[in-house]
């Protein structure tokens, strides 16, 4: 007996494993949990490459384990927990490891390695590793959790990692959840959840709240005073009529696509710049802007507006020639939206650069996924092997930029082209005789010199190459003043010829090919002759290294979905492989029924919107680590809802808005006990309250005074901005970029904000500082934090200053007494009129303004036609002047100033402004 | 409730509840009690001081960014090889430039300051007083990514080349607060132009907006719209805030649920003190001349950026958290001596001011300073126009820093580059771990300093990274 025990023992012993069922259970622990664990929190950092391992510690091995590290202890004492650093390290008792916070182990996660330890830290081989998770995969569901199929990941582990179902809700199919007749489906999935709480939603909101609430949500401008007492007598009639042809009415507002655009171009990233260091313009990317605000105002399906954008330019291809419309080409701005510029950047990172964040992009509007972590590994959290992060890659690796010629539509804004096009002509040729000049004195020079060396002069072109003895100094004749000069108006010279571009019918788009010779944000066109028999083969790139090529990869889309390209394929999630049609395939992939991140992302979005917070609270990032939705049902049934409904947006936002839930007042009764229950207000059991955009703000403002002018689309417009940033110099690569000139009459300027020009390098400080995103990264959420700059534009402002005068002179024009005036502009500003009190105080107010301005001379504006810029040469690190012309102020007409009218009208401007600083103009209840 | 319009005029140190209780008049009454909160300790209001995570060295930045990217085998590197090499070819394949290239040798000698022989180009020559060179680490093992201007910016600036993310000053905020409510935490100076790629190198990104660089001008005002319009006295601006404070009471007594009329209405408060704050602060006519003098703001070459280091004192002083200065020019691809020699004089006796200013007033152990650029120069040069052109390339590889105070390992050169320049050999760190040590000293743990955005805890160095403990005092 004891031979027999001694003889197992042994065999044990010899084989490094043993054999009982509670060490089987120990090893199989060891190899799904404990080991990937390893794996994922240990080895960025103690493993791999030897020279890197941090404190010469390590993990990939028993044996290192127990050899240790640099402490020259055991970091592992098989049976001993408590002995073992390993284990006081991952308690963060004493050392603190993983050491982020974030990376920290759960205790379920640290008691699972205690046992490990406790029962004598065995490390099966591994056959018998391999054995365990073969059995492991075998079974779909364990109390674990789940596995996803994907495509695989770089290690086993990875591919048979498990899931809390939870954490998969976005990844599975959209369920269709049942409702309940005679409720509003809406409140019945709100009520719901509010139900098992003590909490009753909030009343519904008056006539005049609600009417204001449904113009800025839906065509982001305020209602007149006219709307209102005609929407309250129609709500009085019948409340529902009322509210159902107000919601109809504005969604026929072409002012709704203006909107709703506005919240697409937030998370496309929508800038009229390429950014860095040239922040060339991107000629005509307006006609995308514009694009998407015709879409969503012709109500086109979404499944539609999504193919379109990825890949219109292979449809616009397949098509006759005589079929093919220009606006396919224009829908494909969306790939040209994001920040790039290949200077100074070898032309494969460059294109990787493009790539990855296209892919990126891509991954963040359609599918609420956030693509860049998977680019250097398997995702860590989400069912995204890096092979399917690199099959997307492939797919849009032929993707090249490009101007194309499009001929304009009926249906686009071509105003301003003649005055636009006379304008740059006057800068261009300013700018080329300023270099002609220059040139002809250093050529002059040149001259003297070659004849002083008695030899023929040669000009400045043909010299380039030849020795530097033969030929006289680069800059000669010129001092340092010309050279810096010359070197300017030489950019300026070509910034001018390439803004000429403007006028010619090209879109900024794409088309599917080999990479091209050069690459130059200057200039991007398609190749006369496209090479189309190049090989393309794109591999995994480990660790995203381009020097690290893995696996190669077919192009092709996420596989842990549930959702094939083609069910019957030998891989069922690969698209085209031809240089051609990649893009195609992803985009009808994306805009698919049965694709459910597309159709939960954009019902997040709108319903986000309506709101004010998503109902998945991360609209870019549905994954694990994202926010769960408040309403997963309501989310669900929603996007059943869309898709039944034609993918149509205006029928889900007039679902959504004749909800209870919708028309429901900001106020709660029970708002204290809700702060406890309910802090975010995630039950909804009342409306969110907003503040205004920095468009709306502006647009409302606007309105008010009735200066807007309401036409749609075209070239894009320069508002005036402080002019201290108009002229303020602004570096670009070796030069100056030329100083901001507002549009030259009122009407030019009082457009839309949506139409405002938009330059990477130069926000405009008023929309900035009410934060308009930053157009470099995609925008889920706008941030709406008080901060003290924006009292300081909102008080002391030239633009608020000519506002508030503006709206002064239009409550003169249009009504004859104080009293009066101030009763229509509470009417106008907040759609009510003021109380007694109020009326009094204001009354008084404007009064004792008038008094103070009587003996107060206000500065007469005038604008600079000339203005002297200075530099510094970055060749002599000395610095020169230059001047600037400023054609657009030599007939300008600007906006009525302080110094242009009376003491009465600006202490009445003063009450306006007043108004427009108020938190009852500037918040949404 | 009633309420007596204020016409009290409000001097300009009135304590916040003095304030308070000025305008209180005419403030709500939850507004009122939320911002007498404010003033007890267990307020978090997103600018109130935080205690720091771990002991901190440093209280304070100040970092003076050499925008262009300053040579460093011109500046504080050395490199005889280089010297021999003078136009001879090279064959690096480092650089983008393609065609003929050939090394650059220093248009500058260099020797050996202070006690601690740190080196230096004979065009330092305030900064090599014994005084300022001997409290000076030079560091010589940073490595940038990219090789063009605005994303190497964003990278120093923000931790990442593609900007939009917080920059380091935002994180330094949101981190510790600011010890003065009554100027911006965080203040960004630049030259009248603005650096590459714009505000985005001081940006909050995905923070809060109360962690942005607010800009001080160096032209015109000095906040965009920080006062009226000349023509409205400050009795005018009172009574006008006065009536929207009476609109926004009556509104706020509609909407008592509604948290952040409150905020709204506070942030008009802080606007109104940092009218009277900003311009005394930015105003150096009370300086003795002494000191004006000791930073340069009595010769046109060196004034404009010694203006800017006095005031980086004045508003560490008063409390202020991250000061940065841009200042550019750096980028010599040509014509290297009389460049950088331009650029050297504009600096070079305004540093060395600062440092000894803050030393004699007893704030350089607790304030860091830091001198970078956005990346290094490269030993060789490609023709230009045909003629050899005696200047430098963009060089991600190597580069120089100089750090002082703030827990910072004085007289000390820490990393190295190989014998011509190219490429830091010794000691070798990426942007991030120099965030990390910039934090690190601060008292804040990078690992810790998150922030939860777009399904992710998010931090300066991104994936986290390595303090340089060589640069530890």
């Amino acid at each position: 007996m004891a031979n027999l025990r001694l003889r197992s023992i042994l065999a044990a012993l010899l084989l490094g494993v043993t054999a009982s069922a509670d060490d089987h259970v120990t090893e199989r622990n060891f190899t799904l949990k404990v080991l990937p664990l390893l794996k994922a929190k240990c080895l960025g950092c103690h493993g791999g490459d030897t020279e890197d391992v941090q404190g010469g510690l390590d993990v990939r091995s028993r044996a290192a384990l127990i050899k240790g590290g640099e402490s020259e202890e055991p970091a592992l004492v098989p049976g001993d927990p408590e002995a073992s650093p390993l284990y006081q390290a991952i308690r963060w008792d004493g050392l603190e490891m993983p050491p982020k916070e974030n990376d920290r182990l759960t205790e379920a996660q640290i008691a699972m390695v205690k046992s490990w330890i406790v029962a004598g830290a065995p490390w099966p081989d591994e056959a018998t590793q391999r054995r365990h998770r073969a059995e492991a995969a075998a079974i779909e569901s364990t109390d674990e959790g789940v596995l996803v199929r994907t495509s695989g990941g770089l290690s086993d582990e990875w591919t048979l990692r498990r899931y809390r179902p939870e954490d998969l809700w976005a990844f599975r199919p959209v369920k269709r959840p049942p409702v309940s007749t005679g409720t509003h489906p809406v409140d019945y999935f709100i009520s719901k959840r509010l139900a098992p709480t003590s909490i009753e939603p909030a009343a519904q909101a008056d006539p005049v709240t609600l009417i204001r609430r449904a113009t800025f949500d839906l065509t982001g401008l305020p209602p007149t005073p006219e709307q209102i007492s005609a929407f309250r007598e129609e709500w009085s009639a019948n409340p529902d009529n009322a509210w159902e042809q107000l919601i109809d009415r504005l969604l026929a507002s072409p002012h709704y696509g203006e909107r709703w655009g506005q919240h697409w171009l937030d998370v496309a990233r929508y800038a009229d710049t390429g950014g860095y260091s040239n922040d060339y313009e991107r000629s005509n990317m307006w006609r995308y802007r514009d694009y998407v605000i015709r879409s969503f105002n012709d109500d086109k399906p979404y499944d539609e507006f999504i193919v379109e954008q990825l890949a219109g330019d292979e449809i616009w291809e397949e098509r006759p020639p005589g079929r093919r419309d220009p606006e396919l080409l224009v829908a494909t701005g969306f790939l040209r939206l994001g920040p790039w510029d290949p200077a100074m950047v070898k032309k494969p990172q460059a294109r990787q650069i493009y790539i990855d964040d296209v892919v990126n992009a891509v991954g963040q509007t359609f599918l609420a996924t956030t693509m860049r972590c998977v680019k250097c590994h398997d995702h860590k959290f989400d069912p995204i092997p890096t092979r399917d992060y690199y099959r997307m890659y492939a797919a849009f690796a032929t993707t090249q930029l490009a101007e194309r010629p499009a001929s304009f539509l009926p249906e686009e804004n071509r105003e301003g082209f003649d005055e636009g096009r006379t304008h740059v002509e006057r800068l261009l040729a300013f700018a080329s005789e300023r270099t002609e000049a220059l040139r002809r004195k250093r050529e002059a020079a040149a001259r003297r010199w070659y004849q002083e060396h008695g030899s023929n002069y040669v000009p400045h072109e043909e010299r380039k190459n030849l020795p530097d003895e033969s030929k006289p100094p680069r800059h000669v004749g010129l001092d340092h003043h010309e050279i810096g000069r010359l070197k300017v108006r030489e950019q300026d010279q070509w910034i001018w010829t390439r803004r000429l571009e403007r006028y010619q019918p090209m879109a900024q788009s794409v088309y599917s090919g080999p990479d091209p010779k050069f690459l130059n944000a200057r200039k991007l066109r398609v190749p006369g002759k496209r090479r189309t028999n190049t090989e393309f083969v794109n591999h995994i790139l480990t660790g995203g290294a381009l020097e690290a090529p893995g696996d190669i990869v077919q192009p092709g889309v996420l596989s842990g979905l549930g959702h094939p390209v083609d069910p019957s394929a030998e891989d069922p999630y690969l698209v085209e492989s031809e240089l051609r049609g990649r893009r195609l395939g992803v985009a009808r992939w994306i805009a698919h029924e049965n694709n459910p991140l597309t159709t939960r992302a954009i019902v997040n979005r709108i319903w986000q919107h309506h709101f004010g917070k998503p109902l998945a609270g991360n609209p870019n990032n549905f994954g694990v680590k994202g926010a769960k939705p408040t309403h997963p049902e309501l989310l669900d049934w929603l996007s059943t809802q869309f898709v039944d409904r034609g993918w149509r947006m205006k029928r889900l936002h007039k679902l959504i808005m004749t909800s209870r839930a919708y028309k429901q007042s900001s106020h709660h009764p029970q708002i204290d006990s809700l702060g406890s229950v309910d802090p975010g207000n995630d039950l909804l059991a009342y409306f969110p309250t907003r503040r205004l955009s920095a468009e709306e703000l502006r647009d409302a403002m606007l309105h008010v005074t009735g200066e807007l002018n309401p036409t749609l689309g075209g070239l894009p417009v320069m508002p005036e901005i402080n002019m201290e940033v108009a002229l303020q110099p602004r570096m670009i690569q070796f030069s100056l970029a030329p100083a901001y000139q507002p549009s030259r009459t009122p009407a030019q300027r009082h457009r839309r904000s949506i139409y405002a020009y938009r330059v990477r390098g130069q926000a405009n400080p008023f929309f900035e500082v009410f934060n308009q995103p930053n157009p470099n990264e995609s925008c889920e959420a706008r941030d709406a934090a008080a901060v003290s700059p924006q009292a300081f534009t909102l008080m002391n402002s030239d633009v608020m200053s000519d506002r508030s005068i503006a709206f002064a002179q239009r409550l003169e024009r249009e009504v004859p007494t104080l009293e009066k005036r101030v009763e229509r502009a509470f009417l106008l500003a907040f759609g009510r009129s003021p109380s007694r009190l109020e009326r009094t105080r204001m009354i008084d107010y404007v009064r004792r303004m008038e008094q103070e301005h009587r003996g107060a001379r206000p500065d007469i504006v005038t604008h600079p036609t000339r203005i002297t810029r200075s530099l510094v040469e970055e060749l002599s690190g000395k610095s020169f002047e230059y001047d600037e012309i400023l054609p657009v102020f030599e007939q300008y007409v600007p906006d009525a100033k302080p110094a242009d009218v009376g003491p009465g009208t600006r202490a009445l401007a003063d009450l306006c402004l007043a108004l427009f600083n108020s938190n009852e103009f500037l918040y949404v209840y | 409730m009633t309420h007596k319009l204020c016409s009290r005029p409000l001097s300009t140190t009135a304590s916040r509840r003095q304030f308070l209780y000025g305008l209180g008049a005419s403030l709500g009454s939850v507004a009122l009690t939320d911002l007498l909160a404010a003033d007890s300790p267990r307020s978090t209001g997103p600018l109130e001081p935080r205690k720091p995570m771990h002991p901190a060295r440093a209280k304070a930045v100040i970092m003076l960014f050499m925008e262009g990217g300053p040579a460093h085998m011109d500046t504080f590197d050395p490199k005889p090889t280089l010297t021999r090499l003078h136009k001879t070819e090279s064959k690096s394949t480092r650089s983008l430039a393609s065609g003929f290239k050939f090394h650059v040798g220093s248009p500058f000698k260099f020797r050996k300051v202070g006690q601690a022989g740190l080196d230096m180009c004979d065009q330092w020559h305030y900064l090599a007083d014994p005084e300022v060179a001997d409290e000076l680490c030079n560091y010589r093992g940073c490595t940038a990514e990219s090789l063009n201007h605005p994303e190497a910016l964003f990278h120093m600036n923000t931790g990442s080349r593609l900007g939009g993310d917080p920059a380091i000053g935002s994180w330094v905020t949101y981190g510790l607060g600011s010890e003065n409510q009554n100027l911006p935490g965080y203040v960004v100076m630049t030259e009248l132009a603005l650096p590459q790629g714009g505000s985005t190198n001081w940006n909050n990104g995905f923070l809060p907006a109360h962690y942005q660089g607010t800009r001080l001008r160096p032209e015109g005002s000095p906040i965009l719209d920080l006062t009226s319009p000349r023509h409205k006295s400050r009795r005018h601006q009172r009574q006008f805030l006065d009536q929207l404070a009476f609109l926004n009471e009556q509104h706020q007594a509609r909407h008592p649920q509604h948290r952040d009329l409150a905020a709204r209405m506070e942030s008009y408060e802080l606007a109104y003190r940092m009218q009277t704050e900003v311009p005394g602060v930015i105003d150096l006519a009370g300086e003795p001349d002494h000191i004006q003098e000791m930073y340069g703001l009595h010769d046109d070459e060196t004034a404009a950026f010694g203006r800017q280091c006095l005031m980086a004192r004045r508003l560490v002083e008063k409390g202020v958290r991250f000061v940065q200065i841009f200042s550019g020019g750096w980028d010599s691809h040509d014509y290297l001596e009389r460049g950088h020699s331009a650029r050297i004089k504009s600096v070079d006796k305004p540093m060395a001011a600062l440092i000894k200013d803050l030393k004699r007033r007893g704030m350089l152990d607790e304030t860091l300073v830091v001198w970078t650029g956005e990346f290094g120069r490269t030993p060789d040069n490609n023709k230009r126009g045909g003629v050899y052109a005696i200047g430098r390339g963009h060089n991600a590889d190597a580069m120089t820093m100089l750090l002082a105070g703030g827990g910072v390992k004085p007289g000390a050169v820490v990393g190295a580059t190989d014998a011509i320049g190219a490429t830091a050999v010794d000691c070798v760190h990426p942007i991030r771990d120099v965030h990390v040590t910039l934090l690190h000293l601060l008292g804040l743990d990078d690992n810790k300093l998150t922030y939860f955005h777009g399904g992710r805890y998010k931090q300066l160095s991104q994936f986290g990274g390595k303090v340089i403990d060589e640069l530890l005092a």
